[in-house]
């Protein structure tokens, strides 16, 4: 019914079930704006957070999905910047989850404050000696870019494409593309860098302080270049498992794996300074505020912020998929590359987890006791809700715009005539269009 | 029409640069600024001019001096009176949000009426002629059927005009059955009675004293004058004054104290004993005291060294003989040495023979009528009353006996016994009590065993209470006549709370009466103008503030103007002239009323099996226990160690919880032979092993919401356990478990 | 000449509070909520959601009986300098809602300009600053007692102690009016400093020897503020937060609990 929509070459499950797997997604989407809407009007009450947690579930939700989103500006340097053209096969997807990302972390942010209707005060009396302006700063302008890179494909779409104006316009926009995607890359470089700052200047927090290079805390280097490392992983889980959710590949083998190499490489040598800088926090930084190690974690079994969370986000979410990605074998094996880019992801979360959350529970007077905190259903509804919308996204995305450049050729249509006898009018449109398409090829 | 790209360009630059000349963004932007900035449910206070309006605060009997600043004609804060001689600008927690009491939930607006059953809180308003005249017509009717001496009054205080007026209306209606709000007053009030011979009440030099032993007094917990208490902690730190705190519980006042000497509870009077016994035995007494002021002391003399020898004593009270031994001889060998007794804010009268005990540890040396020691404060009349004349209603009614048994052969000395009330209405052995007016009181809340009050409550036919707000007592009268809050009212408070000299402050009111109240004294004056004859009689005065004219008489001015009167040149009697007893010198004992300085040790409710731990209550400044309950600003300020949730804590030793079970944090159900609570388990290293500890003051089941419902009431874990000699209240714990919940 | 100079210096407003004499009484939490429009509610037991400006914790020294001691440590905002006027809270807060005023060394906090993203909650060690999680609610006739000198907060913004800053602009006001330039020791003082029973807490400049607070810990401004005495302490010194608040306490291990040591380590 909707094949006018569906990008030529490729085929696409009927729109009924399209549309039923969409409502169930919705419902949940539903669910997290119904716990939006309680928190915009009955105020943060509705939360599990207090004056101990200031930061609780929502800022590690949003630097969460924006280090997820790192593959975006990645990519794009990988590809614009630095020539890695195989990369123009998965750039695209990369953009979605980027925009995806990054839009879920302005709504979550806008969720998160006080007095959302105050928000843009950011803007207007903007502190430069915040970390958090010159995120807001960077973040916006990137959401722009990421725009900007988004709206060809959207252009790109069969019957938005036909009108010239928007045909003309996204072949434009792809030739200046590069422009953006060094500008992206700049802007994530900072605001990534920014968010590790957050954590990183806060000398009255022993547990997340580090030392400076200039104004800029040794975190802040360590988050963006755990973005750049961990955002491509995520890049590849989500397209991996689009194909999985799609039955077909979408992407070639020596694209994933070229992605997944650099991506093992930056992973490899991020957890090297990682070690190094805890190293040192632990041994010099520390211990000048009169902190041990072992002060930063419970000591008692079974408590969450054991020093079972260190060596879990270090080394098994960390050393692990490094020396599996860098490694041929490991990323040509599925299960290898798998286990890889999942425990990838989820190092990159708990280290945004441990540098928002553990940094609020470690007592610091000594007069206080550490304090735990579980998230409000609200809270939790709220965080799948952009997971929902991101679905939702990428759904209605795959289905109708040339996300993948290398589908059509990997999932070849046998017969081209049946494919387009289902509506007699959209198969004679389609019928022309494709002779059409034909035509200037031959010629 | 051919929309190109430069077309398009060029109309949507165009129109975004051309509304950016235009107002309307940044309009709009600074609107959802200022709309966002002041949401119209956030009040803005009205500004206006600023002044001071000066009165004493009642909400204790501390008597501190206020400044209250107003903005108009509202008052917005409560502040200590800077050069009061009390408190000097100082003011504590309680009395900085009296404002809350008085624009707070809790008051009652106007005259009530019950309709429905006593405590289910259905009220009809009535006028106040409509109140008035059921009250008249009652207390008629049982004057009528000469039934005048079943009529009882509870009192908040047994000083100071109101109260005053409230006692005459009772002698010229015809019933003894007065009584007030017990403290250790009473107790030390008795002792000087018995030991000087003189009506006189128990002042402390404290600011001048070098050597402070109290035996369990809170000190900074709200014993005395608060305030002035905090300044003269304040000043021993500075003077390098030891003070040695004796009690079972790692108090503040220990905490702050020089020495806390854990004790086993209740054997206080025995550490006194003993150290009475090493002064003797090692002479280290005021010779000149002893041999020329006092009587007994051969005889007293021989029962101390025999009985009270230091192995005994570190056996009874757990206190090693090295500690003993020490403190006997640092208190002796201080200049001025002052010994107290009263624990926590000393609401619980106590044992006779105990505050006995303390005094002689003065007396031995020499700190009576001193520098530094306890000053017998004596009562003088400062107020003139007009003499009235009784009729025979009256007289018979005042000869019967007292419900409370205060004043009968068996306790001669007490003049009200409220621990006796509710036995003594339950029993109804010589006649039944048929009504009650509670004034500045809240019985059912805060006399122990409180079941038993409430009981006895119930057998009351007729209950009034003159309470401003809505608390436990008022919840079960049959009629509330609201008093002004002490800021809207006038009043001459007498200050008894262990001063060196006679002072009287003054209570003015601030702001006019919100709502539809009256003074109290203004009512028993309508009321017994409404009586008629000679209960009328008694009470020529048009209303309360010409009554206090009038019987202040010289005094009114120096009151009204200064707000508060000292006596300067009081000077406490010189040993000569201080003792009125049959000797005329200080007496150790009163052999035919078989008192004595002794440790009597309390026989406690319950089967030590059944019961093995001990429990106690504190006292806090942030929980107060007597006729006012906390604000919400206060119960804001209780730790989370002491209420959590809706559920008090039990402080216990964690080696005592270990052995029980008890995990820290986890729910328990605590009961004594009285009654039990749902507590939550605090493990507290400052509590002897055995001894368990429960905050004063909570449990509260009227009030508004944010005191009611909370915790659980301490006067419902305990009963009263009578003195043998004085007839008060000497319970200072009860037997209790714990079981997990 | 260098005297003179000393009186005409910026100010540096300060706090010593003297824990021997602090009887942990609470006056000072009623008083600051009293002066400065603090919300309450029902339960309050959860301390974490309490909003309080000045708050008394309650420290023990770990023994057990009967060698346990407490002691009760009234903690207000601290005020921190920071490394030249970059206090913890300050350098973070992206709207510039808090500023440090180096002419009297308060830090500052406005409650229109603030939208709540608790950056500063986050960054404050102490504790000082507490969010508004629900709209305030004054039951009865309590609107009646509000403060006028002092905004009313909404939810959704920051809130901590202003070393009741209002009271500084009216001490000032009154010497403008009365042309004068300097203001006197006694006429700006907080409200707990005025109501403490115990006289334990002294409010002043600490660069003005004359003013009693400079005098009990004798700030050392060439070491970022550290108290000469012996006695006087900052809560977590070793921050480098620069704290306003000065504490006394004779006894030692109340002095080693304001701040966090490695084993062995001396103060």
């Amino acid at each position: 019914m909707d094949s006018a929509l569906i990008p030529k070459g490729v085929k696409r499950c009927p729109l009924p079930q399209f549309g039923a797997a969409l409502m169930i997604v919705s419902a949940v989407l539903l669910w997290g704006v119904f716990a939006m809407l309680l928190v915009w009007f009955k105020g943060l009450n509705q939360t599990n957070m207090n004056n101990a947690y200031g930061f609780a579930l929502w800022i590690w939700a949003d630097l969460g999905v924006i280090a997820l989103g790192g593959g975006a500006f990645f990519t794009g340097f990988l590809k614009y910047i630095v020539g890695k053209d195989e990369l123009k096969n998965i750039i695209n997807f990369a953009v979605l989850i980027g925009f995806i990302c990054y839009s879920s972390a302005l709504l979550i942010l806008a969720i998160d404050i006080g007095q959302p209707l105050r928000g843009w005060f950011i803007f207007w009396h903007a502190n430069v000696h915040s970390m958090l302006t010159e995120v807001a700063f960077c973040l916006s302008c990137y959401f722009g870019v990421l725009c900007i890179e988004y709206l060809p494909l959207v252009l790109e779409n069969r019957q938005i494409d036909k009108v010239p104006f928007f045909h003309n316009l996204s072949h434009n926009m792809h030739e200046v593309m590069a422009v953006f995607a060094a500008t992206g890359a700049f802007l994530s470089f900072f605001h990534q860098g920014s968010l590790g700052g957050v954590a990183g200047v806060m000398f009255g927090r022993p547990f997340g302080f580090r030392e400076h290079i200039l104004i800029w805390p040794y975190s802040f280097f360590l988050f963006t270049w755990s973005a750049a490392a961990c955002g491509p992983c995520f890049t590849i889980f989500a397209t991996k498992l689009t194909e999985k959710i799609a039955g077909k590949k979408l992407v070639k083998d020596n694209v994933i794996e070229l992605l997944a190499k650099i991506s093992g490489w930056m992973l490899f040598t991020y957890i090297i300074a990682k070690i190094i800088d805890t190293i040192y926090w632990a041994n010099v930084t520390a211990p000048a505020m009169g902190f041990t190690l072992m002060d930063f974690y419970i000591s008692s079994p079974g408590s969450f912020y054991g020093i079972w969370i260190l060596i879990l986000e270090v080394g098994v979410c960390g050393l692990v998929p490094a020396l599996i990605l860098i490694t041929d074998k490991g990323r040509k094996t599925p299960a290898l590359l798998w286990t890889a880019i999942i425990l990838a992801s989820i190092g990159v979360l708990l280290n945004r987890w441990v540098m928002v959350l553990q940094v609020l529970a470690v007592p610091v007077l000594t007069f206080e006791t550490w304090n735990m905190y579980f998230p409000s259903w609200q809270e939790i509804a709220t965080t799948i809700l952009p997971i929902a919308y991101g679905i939702i996204l990428v759904m209605i995305s795959y289905r109708y715009m040339p996300i993948f450049p290398q589908e059509a050729e990997l999932n070849p249509i046998e017969e081209p005539e049946t494919a387009v006898t289902q509506d007699t009018e959209a198969g004679e449109e389609a019928k022309q269009a494709q002779e059409a398409e034909l035509a200037p090829a031959k010629g | 029409m051919k929309i190109d790209r430069r077309s398009f360009l060029a109309l949507t630059i165009g129109g975004a640069a051309g509304t950016a000349l235009t107002p309307l963004p940044w309009k709009l932007t600074d609107d959802s600024s200022i709309w966002s900035q002041n949401w119209p449910w956030t009040p803005v206070p009205a500004k206006g001019e600023n002044s001071y309006a000066y009165t004493s605060c009642t909400l204790c009997p501390g008597g501190c001096g206020l400044m209250v600043r107003m903005v108009g004609d509202r008052a917005v804060k409560i502040e200590g009176l800077e050069g009061h001689p009390i408190n000097d600008g100082g003011i504590c927690i309680l009395g900085l949000s009296g404002l809350q009491l008085l624009y707070g939930a809790t008051r009652v607006k106007t005259p009530l009426k019950r309709i429905g059953k006593r405590g289910e809180g259905r009220w009809e308003k009535i006028s106040w002629d409509e109140a008035l005249a059921n009250v008249t017509a009652k207390l008629g009717q049982l004057r009528d059927a000469n039934q005048s001496h079943t009529v009882a009054c509870i009192l908040g205080s047994k000083h100071g005009t109101t109260s005053t007026l409230f006692k005459r209306f009772m002698t010229a209606y015809g019933s003894p059955n007065v009584m007030t709000t017990p403290s250790v007053q009473d107790t030390l009030e008795m002792t000087l009675q018995v030991m000087h011979g003189v009506e006189a009440e128990a002042g402390f030099d404290i600011e001048n004293s070098d050597y402070i032993l109290s035996f369990g007094s809170g000190l900074i917990e709200g014993w005395g004058s608060p305030v002035r208490m905090f300044r003269a902690n304040s000043a021993w730190r500075e003077n390098g004054v030891k003070v040695v705190q004796v009690e079972p519980r790692l108090s503040s006042t220990a905490a702050k104290s020089d020495q806390w000497i854990p004790i086993n509870p209740g054997t206080e009077a025995a550490l006194a004993m003993g150290i009475a016994h090493i002064l003797i035995k090692e002479s280290l007494f005021d010779n000149d005291f002893i041999e020329n002021h006092t009587e007994g002391f051969a005889g007293w003399k021989k029962m101390v060294l025999d009985e009270y020898t230091p192995e005994k004593v570190a056996a009874i009270t757990g206190v090693g003989k090295t500690a003993i031994v020490r403190v006997a001889r640092e208190f002796a060998g201080a200049d001025k040495p002052l010994a107290l007794c009263g624990r926590g804010c000393g609401d619980t009268p106590g044992s006779l023979a105990e505050a006995m005990a303390v005094h002689t540890v003065n007396a031995l040396v020499g700190s009576i009528n001193r520098e530094g020691g306890v000053i017998a404060v004596p009562m003088t009349a400062y107020a003139a009353w007009p003499d009235m004349t009784m009729d025979s209603m009256a007289q018979s009614g005042m000869v019967k006996s007292r419900v409370d048994g205060a004043g009968s052969d068996k306790f001669p000395m007490a003049a009200s016994l409220l621990n006796r009330f509710a036995g003594g209405v339950i029993a109804a052995d010589a006649y039944p009590v048929n009504a009650l007016l509670v004034s500045g009181a809240n019985p059912v809340y805060a006399t122990p065993d409180a079941q038993a009050f409430k009981k006895a409550v119930e057998k009351i036919p007729f209950v009034v209470s003159f309470s401003s707000y809505m608390d436990e007592t008022s919840m079960n009268a049959d009629f509330i006549l609201p008093n002004h809050v002490y800021l809207e009212r006038l009043e001459d408070v007498p200050v008894t709370a262990g001063l060196q000299k006679p002072m009287i402050g003054m209570v003015q009111p601030v702001v006019y009466p919100l709502h539809d109240t009256r003074h109290a004294g203004d009512v028993v004056i309508e009321l017994a103008r409404s009586m008629g004859g000679s209960v009328g009689d008694a009470f020529p005065w048009d209303n309360y503030e010409a009554c206090l004219e009038a019987v202040l008489g010289e005094k009114w001015d120096a009151l009204s103007e200064e707000g508060i009167w000292q006596d300067e040149n009081f000077q406490p009697a010189e040993w000569g002239e201080a003792f009125e007893t049959a000797s005329g010198k200080f007496e150790f004992m009163n052999s035919a009323m078989g008192l004595m300085p002794s440790y009597v040790p309390l026989s406690l409710e319950g089967n030590a099996s059944t019961f093995p731990l001990l429990l106690i209550p504190f006292d806090s400044m942030r929980l107060a226990s007597r006729f006012i309950s906390d604000p919400p600003f206060v119960i804001k300020t209780v730790e989370d160690t002491v209420l959590k949730g809706k559920e008090m804590c039990v402080e216990i030793n964690p080696a005592t919880a270990k052995s029980l079970g008890l995990a820290n944090g986890k729910s328990a159900v605590l009961s004594t032979p009285k009654g039990g609570a749902r507590v939550k388990i605090y493990h507290y290293d400052g509590i002897m092993p055995g001894v368990i500890a429960v905050p004063r003051g909570l449990g509260h089941t009227a009030d508004d919401k944010y005191m009611a419902g909370k915790g659980a009431n301490f006067n419902a874990l305990i009963g009263p356990v009578e003195d043998r000699a004085s007839g008060l209240d000497t319970a200072w714990g009860i037997r209790a478990k714990l079981a997990k919940a | 000449m260098k005297e003179a100079q000393g009186h005409n210096k910026t100010k540096k407003f300060g706090m010593v509070i003297d824990l021997d004499k602090c009887t942990g009484c609470g006056a000072c939490m009623v008083a600051c909520m009293a002066e400065n429009n603090v919300s309450f509610r029902e339960d309050e037991s959860d301390k974490q959601l309490s909003t309080a400006w000045m708050r008394v914790y309650k420290m023990t020294n770990g023994k057990p009986f009967p060698d346990a001691d407490v002691c009760y440590i009234p903690r207000p905002c601290m005020h921190c300098e920071g490394h030249g006027g970059h206090s913890p809270c300050v350098s973070v807060c992206p709207a510039t809602a808090t500023d440090y005023d180096n002419n009297t060394g308060i830090v500052s906090q406005i409650y229109t300009r603030c939208f709540g993203c608790r950056y500063c909650l986050a960054a404050c060690p102490y504790h000082a600053r507490v969010f508004n999680w629900w709209d305030p609610v004054w039951p009865a006739d309590m609107e009646k007692m509000l403060n006028p000198d002092v905004s009313v907060r909404m939810r959704g913004v920051v809130e901590k102690c202003s070393f009741c800053y209002h009271r500084y602009q009216r001490a000032m006001e009154k010497a403008h009016y009365e042309e004068r330039h300097e203001i006197e020791e006694d006429e700006y003082q907080t409200s707990c400093t005025q109501a403490c029973p115990a006289g334990a807490i002294t409010f002043g400049d600490l660069n003005n020897p004359d003013h009693t607070v400079n005098q009990l810990v004798k700030p050392d401004n060439r070491h970022g503020g550290r108290p000469k005495n012996p006695q006087a302490f900052r809560l977590l010194e070793r921050l480098g937060t620069n704290p306003k608040v000065y504490y006394l306490s004779s006894r030692e291990w109340v002095i080693r609990a304001g701040d966090n040591y490695v084993k062995n380590e001396n103060h």
